[in-house]
């Protein structure tokens, strides 16, 4: 098969087939995008000299100034791309009925199942190639754009500086190899015959409980942070550089995939819960479902569910520096130069974990869309044997929402345990004098206006962050019902006559 | 008087005729097959008398009541309490069990789910899959999955069971057993049957058969463009 011929036959197909190519390659797009402006902090020089005098001076922002502080903000950027890479996930499901078909349909004009592996990686490849192509162009145009120095020849962006050029086509090139990559991995349980795909579906047990001992591990991992800080301290040494990294990155990562797995049982026993106590048939519906693809759910929520642990954690971080900040006021100490600067950069998170949300969302019409799709003929058939349209209706919003809403409270529960884990000690402080002057830091300046005052010994426990917990819950539950809604909107079309026509 | 009647009905999809003008009156208990080559309008038509689809032009009655008028929620309770339906293939919910398919129009008319399932239970030994009651369809044969659907047809008692090619997907022998099982439970229970098919061998079952050809009845019911003139002896036709 020549490169001609692959290119024709992955780019023949239906209207799916093109909705499905321009999702993936939106999704490229704005995965690129993210890389790119992670790279771009990244490549930001770093003056020489020391601590406090390395400044990138020519920004207006504190995260691009610093050097210390532009690894986490590449870091933050590279996790948006999280769920857009779950929404590529999703949109590479899109169409797999009308695909299987024209797949089974090369077999049966004679090609090899290695030429068929091959065509779709053609596809998944292109489509990610057109999506970093425009990635790439409007990164290019948005740096020109967004170029605007302010009124004192500050830049509020890093639209000064570009990443080096092996960076940006490890990025342009590096993603369509890795969408095409993951279109042949996603084929491995396919087998693409003349007659039809055949998929070996193992029939899965019931997931347990043990990704408890995921979630376990990850928040004992972030317990441990003080702890060992606490261990070297007292032998006066530092830790190894990637130990707390390595305590962060991976007891995130556990507890991430603890969720995402628990999610797998929790949608397996709501199918339970639902099929013992519920009444009618469309939460039986649901439940039939529920328990028989539990994993559905672990895969459609895993990005919003993600999204739900960084915000739900960075709500604890901000209760924990609100904490400090209250216990350094009251013995005359700022927490930092200024503590809006942190405060603002938690605003930013926040503001980040709501785009992760929105982004999440899209992942999710898609994947619910495509379920509703797949399953048109079953739902024609029991339209047009009298099912009414809102049963079935009922029933997509309870699979939907069944799982979602414990996987979000236990989302919310372990973003929270991560950071509380740590930051959510009781601070004592005081039990000693301290300078205080009264007035502005004018005032300040003047030795005779200071006076010393003892400070009581005190304690400040920092309060649970109850207000901005249900924020996230509730921005996260309010993107499954958006999302359900959008989803039905697709329900009369799917149970259409016209589905169930033999002739 | 008819039990079912269809008087001029038109209905297109699109620029494409698929009904142009068909009439039909179905009495109770009787079964009628509906035969003529693909794309004659068979299925159309049988959309058109359960009330899934609304004919453009002309009427459909039910026991004396202009039905195509009627609103989708009222189609969808009539086809849910008097009206069965059942499809070549596509109609079992894949992940409930035989019993929970065929309980399903029980419970969606407000039966009690023990009740319901009872009565699933034995719609499936009368037709001779109770072994299944608690199998999903993806494990059973396309026979046993046509006779699981044929049981959730019926098990509302209905009366008039739309059948569309409802063999369609089966062996001959699997074929032959479903529809046995079938006519003979309508016979029992007085079931009026329109049933769709292109196989003579099906519509043989039937009481009378109707023919469609280019979405009109066909007067001669062989298919042929003219009518048959008698000539010669008895027996003998002529073009």
């Amino acid at each position: 098969m020549t490169p001609v011929v692959a290119l024709r036959l992955a780019l023949a197909g239906n209207r799916t087939d093109t909705v499905r190519v321009v999702l993936t390659a939106l999704s490229a797009a704005l995965a690129a995008l993210a890389a790119l402006a992670a790279l771009t902090v990244l490549a930001v020089p770093t003056p020489p000299g020391g601590r406090g005098v390395n400044n990138a001076e020519q920004y207006s922002n504190a995260l691009l100034r610093e050097p210390g502080l532009r690894g986490g903000t590449a870091v933050a950027l590279l996790l948006l791309a999280v769920p857009v890479l779950a929404l590529a996930g999703q949109c590479v499901r899109l169409g797999a009925p009308a695909r299987d078909r024209r797949l089974a349909a090369f077999r049966l004009a004679g090609a090899t199942p290695g030429q068929v592996a091959a065509l779709v990686a053609v596809e998944a490849g292109l489509a990610g190639l057109l999506g970093t192509l425009v990635g790439l162009g409007t990164y290019l145009a948005g740096r020109v754009l967004l170029h605007r120095p302010d009124g004192r020849g500050l830049l509020p962006l890093p639209t000064d500086v570009l990443p080096s050029p092996s960076a940006i086509a490890a990025v342009v090139l590096g993603l369509p190899v890795l969408a095409g990559l993951a279109g042949v991995v996603l084929l491995r349980r396919v087998t693409a015959t003349p007659l039809g795909v055949v998929r070996r579906v193992r029939r899965e047990r019931p997931p347990g409980p043990w990704a408890g001992l995921l979630i376990a591990a990850g928040v004992a991992a972030y317990g441990l942070l003080v702890p060992v800080g606490r261990w070297y301290a007292a032998r006066d040494q530092d830790p190894p550089a990637v130990l707390e990294p390595l305590l962060m990155l991976g007891g995130g990562l556990a507890a991430l995939v603890g969720v995402v797995v628990g999610t797998g049982w929790l949608s397996h026993t709501a199918g339970r819960l639902l099929h013992r106590w519920g009444r009618g048939p469309a939460t039986l519906l649901a439940a039939r479902r529920l328990t028989a693809d539990p994993w559905a759910g672990s895969r459609t929520l895993a990005a919003l569910l993600a999204a739900v642990i960084v915000g739900a954690g960075a709500a604890g971080l901000r209760a924990s520096m609100l904490a400090d900040m209250t216990a350094n006021r009251a013995i005359g100490q700022s927490f930092a130069a200024s503590d809006d600067f942190y405060l603002n950069t938690m605003d930013l998170v926040d503001r980040a974990v709501q785009v992760a949300v929105a982004l999440a969302a899209g992942g999710l019409v898609v994947a619910l869309v495509e379920g509703i799709v797949a399953r048109r003929r079953t739902y024609a058939a029991l339209v047009a044997s009298g099912v009414p349209r809102s049963v079935i209706g009922r029933s997509v919003a309870w699979q939907a929402l069944a799982p979602a809403v414990p996987a979000t409270v236990l989302a919310l529960a372990v973003g929270l345990l991560l950071t509380w884990t740590t930051g959510g000690r009781p601070r004592s402080y005081g039990g000693q004098t301290a300078q205080v002057c009264p007035g502005d830091a004018a005032g300040c300046a003047d030795p005779s206006a200071l006076r010393t005052v003892w400070v009581p010994e005190s304690v400040v426990t920092p309060e649970l962050p109850w207000g901005q917990l249900a924020g996230v819950g509730a921005t996260a539950l309010a993107a499954v019902l958006v999302t359900v809604g959008v989803g039905l909107l697709f329900l009369r079309t799917s149970t259409a006559v016209e589905e169930l026509r033999t002739g | 008087m008819s039990g079912l009647q269809a008087h001029g009905v038109v209905r297109s999809y699109g620029p494409t005729p698929a009904l142009r003008g068909v009439s039909l009156d179905v009495a109770e208990g009787e079964i009628v097959a509906v035969t003529g080559p693909s794309g004659c309008g068979k299925s159309t038509l049988l959309h058109c008398l359960a009330g899934i689809l609304r004919p453009d032009v002309g009427e459909v009655h039910w026991r004396g009541e202009r039905i195509d008028t009627w609103p989708e929620a009222a189609r969808s309770r009539l086809r849910r309490t008097e009206f069965g339906v059942l499809f070549q293939f596509g109609q079992l919910v894949p992940e409930l069990t035989a019993a929970e398919n065929v309980a399903l129009p029980l419970l969606l008319a407000g039966t009690g789910r023990r009740g319901a399932g009872r009565a699933a239970r034995e719609w499936l030994d009368r037709l001779g899959v109770a072994h299944l009651a608690d199998v999903r369809p993806g494990a059973m044969s396309g026979g046993q999955q046509q006779r699981c659907a044929t049981a959730r047809a019926l098990v509302t008692g209905p009366r008039v069971l739309f059948a569309d090619e409802p063999t369609g997907a089966l062996d001959t022998l699997g074929g032959e057993e479903v529809l046995t099982r079938l006519v003979h439970l309508a016979r029992e229970q007085g079931t009026t049957i329109v049933l769709v098919t292109h196989e003579p061998r099906i519509a043989a079952y039937a009481d009378r058969e109707v023919m469609l050809r280019d979405g009109v009845v066909d007067p001669t019911g062989l298919g042929l463009d003219e009518p048959l003139v008698p000539v010669a002896g008895p027996g003998a036709v002529a073009r």
